[in-house]
């Protein structure tokens, strides 16, 4: 690693605690709740930062297999994965809108349930349990 | 406030006509909060009102001059709302189209309303009280009251189609959310034998609650004409119980004595699938909404940190939508007000 820790999500963390412990303190009472969102997002960026590209590479493989395609040949990374998952994201939107797969609308509902899983992990830990 | 706020001078004049005598001087203070219309109080030495206005140049779902209708029509109903005074268009006394109303002191924070000692007996009458506000509103014909937005013959349908469209503003593919939404059209229930006059947005953000329970029901701007089922199923949405999962009325109390209250003073109960359905279709607006504030942040429309936040919110009511397809879900949610009804 090129940088001196703390690293990336040691940063944030230390930036959630100050808004949480003080700044939410001497904020003006209008003010408080704004400050626990931007406290909040603090974390939710901790947290993504921690997970790595291990749930968008899940999410690559659930929404091409749902779709029918084969796995990508090679092992995509960055800006490559995620232009992959955004790609393969809007065309099983588009084709469940479509209605072309409503045979298998309930199955399919019940395996995006991973993908959700996978957003709330990040955004609402404990969410889903 | 800006320079854009309404002119004081002229507010004061509009209401000495209004209340018929001269208030005196008035002070207005912009209340913070409000997505998409201006609140601002209206003070003078002894008493005080409010006003609730376009932004200027805003446009709305519902007409304000639409909702000072609804208002009186709720009023005259017998549902507690701040009695509507007076309305102007835009370029009238206010700037904006606009109305004045009373005030009604309270709060409409739900977590405050769910947690603090001072709300423990307004906890207790509020699931009746909601009940029966809304069995009222329910009796409202919509067509009565000029400009209520019409749902067509199948409010199902209308509204698959609004909140479908709604998305579609927004770039972000959410194939969770699409997946319900196309379940939801695909298992409609039938439409309802009535149609009546719906709120909309009916939960205890858009309450005035003080310590001895309802004051008043507020922010028609969603209202329309509908399934009465639409609104009982959006107040049960799990994203409205602030973590009072098991009891799916406004985290408040159960659905069994809620829809007792609300047979009792003159509402038609839904069957459970009827109003699983709205409860579904409750989260998916809930989750297009997110969708919708988040891309006002994202495009520039209205920069902010709390709505960039929403978008990181949608996974919450998409979650709740697949648990309430029954396919989907490994095992029904307890406190899912329709968990008996979607099959």
């Amino acid at each position: 690693m090129t940088q001196d820790r703390p690293d990336a999500a040691e940063l944030l963390d230390a930036l959630a605690e100050f808004l949480y412990a003080d700044v939410r303190e001497w904020a003006p009472s209008e003010k408080r709740f704004q400050v626990l969102v931007a406290a909040n997002l603090c974390a939710i960026l901790g947290r993504e930062l921690r997970a790595g590209e291990g749930p968008l590479r899940d999410d690559l493989a659930l929404f091409r297999d749902l779709l029918g395609a084969s796995p990508p040949a090679a092992k995509l990374d960055g800006d490559e994965l995620r232009e992959a998952v955004q790609d393969a994201k809007s065309e099983l939107a588009r084709r469940i809108r479509a209605g072309e797969l409503d045979a298998e609308l309930s199955a399919i509902a019940g395996r995006l349930r991973d993908h959700v899983r996978r957003k709330l992990d990040v955004a609402r830990p404990g969410y889903a349990d | 406030m800006g320079a854009e706020g309404p002119d004081a001078g002229a507010v004061r004049e509009a209401l000495a006509e209004s209340v018929g005598d001269d208030p005196g001087p008035v002070r207005l203070r912009l209340v913070p909060g409000g997505a998409s219309r201006e609140t601002f109080l209206v003070e003078a030495s002894e008493r005080s009102w409010v006003l609730r206005r376009d932004p200027p140049g805003a446009q709305s779902f519902v007409p304000l001059r639409v909702e000072f209708g609804v208002a009186r029509a709720a009023l005259e109903s017998g549902v507690p709302v701040p009695a509507p005074l007076r309305f102007e268009p835009e370029g009238g006394r206010f700037g904006s189209a606009g109305y004045l109303m009373e005030r009604v002191d309270g709060t409409s924070v739900a977590p405050r309303i769910l947690r603090r000692d001072a709300y423990a007996d307004a906890r207790e009458r509020l699931p009746d009280e909601l009940a029966v506000a809304l069995a009222r509103i329910h009796s409202i014909e919509a067509g009565t009251v000029e400009g209520v937005p019409m749902s067509g013959e199948d409010p199902a349908v209308a509204a698959c189609e609004l909140w479908e469209a709604e998305l579609d503003r927004v770039s972000e593919p959410l194939p969770a959310l699409e997946a319900g939404l196309r379940w939801l059209r695909l298992n409609r229930p039938p439409p309802p034998g009535r149609q009546a006059l719906v709120h909309g947005d009916f939960r205890l953000g858009n309450v005035i609650v003080g310590e001895g329970g309802l004051a008043a029901v507020i922010d028609w701007e969603l209202c329309h004409a509908g399934d009465p089922a639409e609104d009982v199923g959006w107040l049960c949405i799990r994203s409205w119980r602030f973590g009072n999962d098991d009891l799916p009325v406004a985290g408040l109390g159960r659905l069994e004595g809620f829809l007792d209250s609300y047979a009792a003073a003159g509402g038609l109960p839904p069957d459970p699938a009827r109003l699983g359905w709205w409860e579904a279709m409750g989260n998916v607006k809930w989750a297009v909404i997110c969708a919708r504030q988040a891309d006002d942040h994202l495009t520039g429309r209205r920069r902010s940190h709390e709505l960039a936040s929403l978008g990181r919110r949608i996974c919450e009511p998409e979650w709740d939508l697949l648990e309430l397809m029954p396919a989907a879900s490994s095992a029904s949610r307890p406190g899912a007000a329709g968990s008996a009804g979607l099959a």
